[in-house]
């Protein structure tokens, strides 16, 4: 394996050495599969929670392709990122129902109760924003989705509520 | 190890089983376990019948099914009850024992928890019955609440799989083409290509490894189609693609459906699996030797991979950019090999097409668009979720019979069609059919088959830049103008929307639209500018009050409003700053507040229209302020002002002629700005429709006096008794003033175009009104007919009870939520024993001796939509009643008197001494400024706009004074006036928790204490209701640092 350059030493450090191994092994099992690059990068950011360069590295290593085709394609597909995500992921949903529903409400709401824009996470790594086009739920329009958890017809002045029910069960896996 | 399944008969042997396996069961209940209606507790539902039926000992007569979506997604959780078709909707654990009760065990259904008919109220047990379904075709849905969407054996029953054996064991690949040619099959995904077409291209390319693909990346906002076929009915579209490349004789598919969808994901593949080991799918499928399987590709997320040619780069493991066409993907596709790409209802329609032969399904649909389409429709709007109809179905029948309508009582304003890249078509287009060339000549795409409806605070600019917000995000870059143009185009229409926006920037951005579609490469590119395109079409005016009034009237773009209520007031009174005023108890600095910028308060605290609690924002949490009863305490509770004498310090003279609210307002505006105003009325008392046209039970004199009083206390001079054409000419008045304001309103009732209307009995709404006012006698029949919908109609069927009618009955032509009247006083209309007919309009009067006797009526229905988007009323032919009536009151419209303007000053062409007049002769054309084109002379009020509201007229009145003092001074060379005022300081006080709490609904006399009496009905707040009220602000206005 080659050394981990200067600077990367610390995205390295986040990932362990189990989830490099299953990184590894990802890579193996496609390794010479035509069109193999997307379905690795999808289970890769499944095991590392996101995609730094130094995985990015592994994989254009393993698979024999350019970084810069692995970058082209990372940046390419809004599924793949780039940040560490939050322990929880804050979707808000501004498909076009729940935009004239009223989600671009609920999208400033949550940025400004976060304080972090779409695509942050905050200080404490609990919470990452991120807007979503449309996730087929338009019936109960607008959505926010965290984790697996789709709220509908949410409301701005709800929204705190919602969020103070992850901080709460946060607190109590701590407690 | 299942057995494979090798012959017709062994699928028939699987549908007798499960028919049999089902007929066990006395009652199935098939509850909706889809995705919405899973997220509104479903699953409590399932668990709770589970339960019961078990403790009933009831498991070998009642079965629970957790089926597939049935479309009504807005209505969950749904229940259907087989073989009845009872459709129970909103259901909550709780109900579960009393449906056990009362419909399982005891036979009957349970009323409560039907679907409620919205106009009649009444309940309808069949699903069938419902317009909702009863409307609908359904084909590629055809299997909707019917099969549990996991079980292969269930799609079987439904005769799955028998298509696909017809065409592996009698049919050619050339003849499997032609039946999908016959049915004029096009694609459902956007493009509308005919599929039988493409797979005949594809067919007759030689090749030895030719490619089945499915596009499953539905990526169009507001479109949920493919996601519930996946879900619901995933062998439908496995069997479609094995048909497909049968057809084109490929042994290999490809599934390309979107991450964002794992429940779609986890039941493709267990279909997939299913679908193997019962010899469906694979090696040798049914025995017959053709080989053939699926892999499914999981897309990361890029709306462009919708795009064939960007789907396959995708699948090969690259950026999914587009690849120029030709070659077209039949010749050249997936690792350039020829391949077919449908979509998921397309290839979802394939079989039932098989089964039932080309002919029949092309017998659905239009000329050119055959077939059945399913939308998924959302927005505003009742009914939210998928339905599936002909094509050729108005756009107007899918919103309204179908949808329902527009959801919290709204107006309808637009219908976005075809995804991100569609158009938006207002509602004059209610009547455009569904057809692919139909909406495209329209402005928009048929597209996938998202309908988003918009209501009226829906601001259409925000619109176009919501959408090319997504085109641009979505652009792939390949292309330059998508790439950099859509960015362009959206840094336009943000700064339109931010009130930045210049004049040329709607060229610009026109230009800009027609260089992208000319020069991108693929569909994305070509359509982006679609959204801007459609609104600039058909909402060019909501784009002009931004770029030149910087005003957003549906109240969206936030730069340009302070708070949504003020913005939504045409006169802006500051509303936030006077409710605070009342919550911090400062009702002297409140009424400071109201007068700043309207001098008719305690008017429009009783009879405004209220638009402002239209937009009011706690309206999203539970119900608006009342705004309207809150100024009416301010002004309840303070004691009148006393102006003093404002000086005049100009020589000009200014003449307002009509003392009603639009004249007052100019005459107090003019005498602000230092001008000698003298009003001139026609009538022995100032007032105007105020004083003759609103009934004292709703607006009592000493209200409207005392406001009245105070503009007079300022110095200008009211002149009663004289009408302008028969006391002054216009001319002398003309050339003795230097500015002539006319507001003299629309004063006499529109004749319903009948004869027989001079008979004894038959008086217009206004007259009436102003006569009973004015003092005179005025005789009331016994039996009384009010034709019309507005607030005259409703007020003149109020007064006649008041002054002694027996019976009073309103004909109006449409239905209920087309009245034009407001709500609050057609409920106390019929309170007070009015009795409305709807869907009827007088036909023929009947007279003898001179004198009314009674109505010939004619039925009406509501037929296809007109501009206004509500329903033309048609006449039912041969359904004709009598009524017997002894007094008749036309209440459809006013007219306005104009003989005033001598012919000479109306028709004086071409000179600048014309007071232009519309076609009709009852309105008088001005400019935006209100100026006519007669120097000199301004109008406003009724007069310009036909019946309005109150504060309309004010706010006409206001706009003349800046205009006119305007001019006066310009032609001086002095700077425009500027008011001074004093500066009131506005607490922000705000509640830390909201709680949910209606309105404080106000005092009112009962209905017996109103009988025979001209009291004010409304009493208004006391201090403690109207603190609570003002309390309920949750003062948007005011911006925090985030």
């Amino acid at each position: 394996m080659k050394p981990i350059p200067v600077g990367q030493q610390a995205a390295a450090d986040e990932l362990t050495h189990e989830q490099w191994e299953k990184i590894d092994a990802v890579i193996a099992a496609y390794r010479g599969k035509p069109g193999a690059l997307i379905p690795v990068l999808e289970e890769a950011q499944g095991i590392s929670g996101y995609l730094p360069e130094i995985v990015q590295r592994r994989v254009a290593g393993g698979l024999g392709i350019p970084l810069s085709q692995v970058y082209g394609v990372v940046t390419f597909y809004s599924f793949f990122t780039m940040k560490p995500r939050g322990r929880h992921q804050v979707r808000v949903c501004l498909g076009t129902a729940c935009h004239v529903r009223g989600g671009h409400l609920l999208e400033k709401k949550i940025s400004q109760g976060l304080r972090i824009q779409p695509g942050e996470v905050d200080k404490d790594r609990l919470f990452s924003l991120e807007i979503v086009r449309c996730v087929g739920a338009c019936g109960l329009a607008p959505v926010v989705v965290v984790d697996d958890d789709t709220h509908k017809q949410v409301k701005a002045a709800r929204v705190e509520e919602i969020l103070d029910g992850y901080r709460n069960r946060e607190e109590e896996r701590y407690a | 190890m299942l057995k494979k399944i090798k012959s017709f008969e062994a699928l028939q042997d699987i549908a007798r089983q499960v028919a049999q396996d089902h007929q066990k069961y006395r009652l199935r209940l098939m509850v909706c376990g889809s995705n919405d209606c899973h997220l509104t507790g479903s699953n409590e539902i399932i668990d709770e019948f589970q339960k019961q039926i078990q403790q009933r000992n009831l498991e070998d007569q009642v079965q629970v099914v957790a089926t597939g979506c049935i479309g009504s997604c807005s209505m969950g959780p749904v229940m259907t009850v087989w073989p009845e078709d009872i459709f129970y909707m909103k259901l909550q654990p709780a109900d579960v024992g009393e449906v056990m009760d009362s419909h399982v065990e005891g036979g009957h259904p349970v009323e409560r928890l039907m679907y409620h008919d919205p106009n009649t109220g009444q309940a309808i047990a069949h699903s069938a019955d419902i317009p909702f379904f009863a409307r609908q075709h359904a084909i590629v849905l055809g299997n909707k609440g019917l099969i549990d969407p996991e079980s292969l054996r269930d799609y079987i029953w439904q005769n799955g799989y028998q298509a696909l054996h017809k065409c592996l064991t009698a049919l050619s690949p050339e003849e499997i083409i032609a039946e999908v040619k016959a049915a004029g099959l096009r694609g459902r995904g956007g493009g509308g290509f005919p599929s039988g077409l493409k797979w005949e291209f594809c067919a007759n390319t030689k090749g030895d490894v030719k490619y089945v693909l499915c596009n499953a990346d539905e990526g169009d906002p507001g479109a949920f189609m493919d996601r519930r076929i996946m879900e619901d009915d995933p062998h439908a579209i496995l069997e479609g693609m094995v048909i497909g490349a049968k057809a084109i004789n490929a042994s290999q598919g490809y599934i390309y459906c979107r991450a964002e969808y794992p429940l779609a994901l986890e039941r493709l593949y267990a279909a997939l699996d299913q679908a193997r080991s019962m010899g469906l799918l694979g090696k040798n499928i049914m025995g017959t030797g053709f080989d053939f399987d699926i892999e499914i590709y999981k897309g990361a997320g890029a709306f462009v991979c919708g795009e064939e040619t960007a789907l396959m780069t995708s699948i090969e493991g690259k950026r999914g950019t587009p690849r120029p066409r030709p070659p077209f993907p039949a010749i050249s596709g997936l690792w350039g090999k020829p391949s077919i790409l449908n979509n998921v209802e397309t290839w979802a329609t394939v079989p039932r097409i098989l089964f039932d032969g080309g002919d029949a399904y092309a017998k659905i649909g239009t000329e050119s668009s055959k077939g059945t389409k399913v939308f998924a429709v959302t927005g505003n709007i009742n009914n939210i979720g998928l339905v599936e109809v002909p094509m050729g179905t108005s756009i107007g029948e899918i919103i309204f019979d179908i949808g329902g309508g527009v959801s919290g009582g709204k107006q309808f304003k637009a219908a976005q069609l075809g995804g991100p890249s569609g158009g938006c078509v207002p509602a004059a287009y209610l009547n455009l059919p569904t057809d692919y060339e139909a909406i495209v000549k329209a402005g928009a795409i048929m597209g996938s088959g998202g309908l988003i409806v918009m209501d009226e605070d829906t601001c259409m600019v925000d619109m176009a830049r919501y959408f090319m917000d997504f085109c641009q995000d979505e652009s792939c870059g390949k292309c330059t103008p998508c790439r950099v143009g859509t960015k362009r185009m959206l840094q336009i229409v943000e700064n339109i929307c931010k009130g930045e926006g210049r004049p040329e920037d709607l060229d610009l951005l026109e230009s800009l639209s027609h260089t992208i579609n000319d020069a991108s490469l693929c569909g994305l590119g070509q359509t982006a500018p679609n959204p801007v395109l459609s609104t600039l079409k058909y909402f060019m005016d909501e784009y002009r009050a931004h770029i030149e009034d910087k005003k957003c009237p549906a109240g969206v773009c936030a730069d340009l409003f302070t708070s949504p209520c003020q913005n939504a007031c045409p006169v802006e009174m500051d509303i936030p700053a006077y409710i605070a005023l009342v919550r911090a108890g400062r009702l002297a600095d409140a009424y400071k507040v109201l007068k700043r910028t309207n001098p008719f308060p305690g008017v429009c605290g009783r009879v405004c229209g209220h638009p402002c609690q239209s937009k009011c924002r706690r309206s999203q949490l539970d119900e608006a302020l009342a705004i309207k009863n809150l100024k009416r305490f301010i002004t309840d509770y303070v004691p009148p002002l006393r102006p003093e004498p404002i000086p005049v310090v100009h020589p000009e003279k200014i003449a307002v002629i009509g003392a009603g609210p639009a004249g007052m307002t100019a005459a107090l505006e003019m005498k602000k700005r230092g001008y000698a105003v003298t009003v001139y009325e026609a009538l022995f008392e100032a007032g105007g429709m105020l004083r003759w046209g609103i009934p004292e039970y709703r607006l009592p004199r000493e209200i409207l006096a005392r406001e009245l009083q105070e503009i007079l206390d300022t110095g200008v001079v009211l002149k009663t008794n004289v009408k302008i054409g028969e006391d002054i000419s216009f001319d002398d008045l003309k050339s003795d003033h230097d500015a002539v304001y006319i507001g003299i309103g629309a004063q006499k009732s529109s004749p319903l175009g009948l004869s027989n209307e001079s008979a004894a009995g038959v008086i217009g709404a206004v007259e009436f009104l102003r006569d009973y006012t004015m003092g005179k006698d005025v005789w009331v029949g016994k039996r009384v007919a009010v034709v019309g919908g507005g607030n005259s109609a409703i007020d003149a069927a109020r007064t006649a009870l008041r002054l002694g009618a027996e019976s009073v009955t309103i004909l109006y032509r449409r239905e209920r939520k087309d009245m034009p009247a407001l709500e609050a006083e057609v409920k106390a209309a019929k309170e007070e024993g009015a009795v409305i007919d709807f869907l009827v309009a007088p036909l023929e009067i009947l007279v003898s001796d001179g004198s009314i006797k009674g109505l010939k009526l004619q039925r009406m229905r509501l037929g296809d939509f007109d501009s206004s988007g509500r329903r033309r009323p048609r006449a039912i032919e041969g359904q004709i009643v009598r009524m017997e009536i002894d007094m008749l009151i036309p209440a459809i419209g006013q007219q306005a008197e104009l003989d005033f303007l001598s012919p000479a000053t109306q028709i004086d062409d071409n000179t600048k001494d014309t007071v232009a007049i519309d076609a009709g002769g009852n309105t008088i054309l001005v400019n935006k400024d209100y100026s006519t084109d007669h120097a000199g002379v301004w109008a406003g009020g009724d007069i310009v706009t036909g019946p309005a509201m109150v504060i309309d007229a004010i706010a006409a009145g206001q706009k003349a004074a800046v205009s006119m003092d305007r001019a006066l001074r310009e032609a001086k060379g002095e700077q425009p006036w500027k008011e001074t005022e004093d500066k009131i300081e506005i607490p922000v006080e705000v509640d830390e928790e909201v709680e949910t709490l209606l309105q404080i609904r106000i005092r009112e006399l009962s209905t017996a204490e109103r009988s025979r009496n001209f009291s004010e009905v409304e009493l208004g707040y006391d201090e403690d209701m109207a603190l609570r009220e003002a309390r309920r602000c949750i003062r948007c206005d005011v911006k925090t640092e985030a």
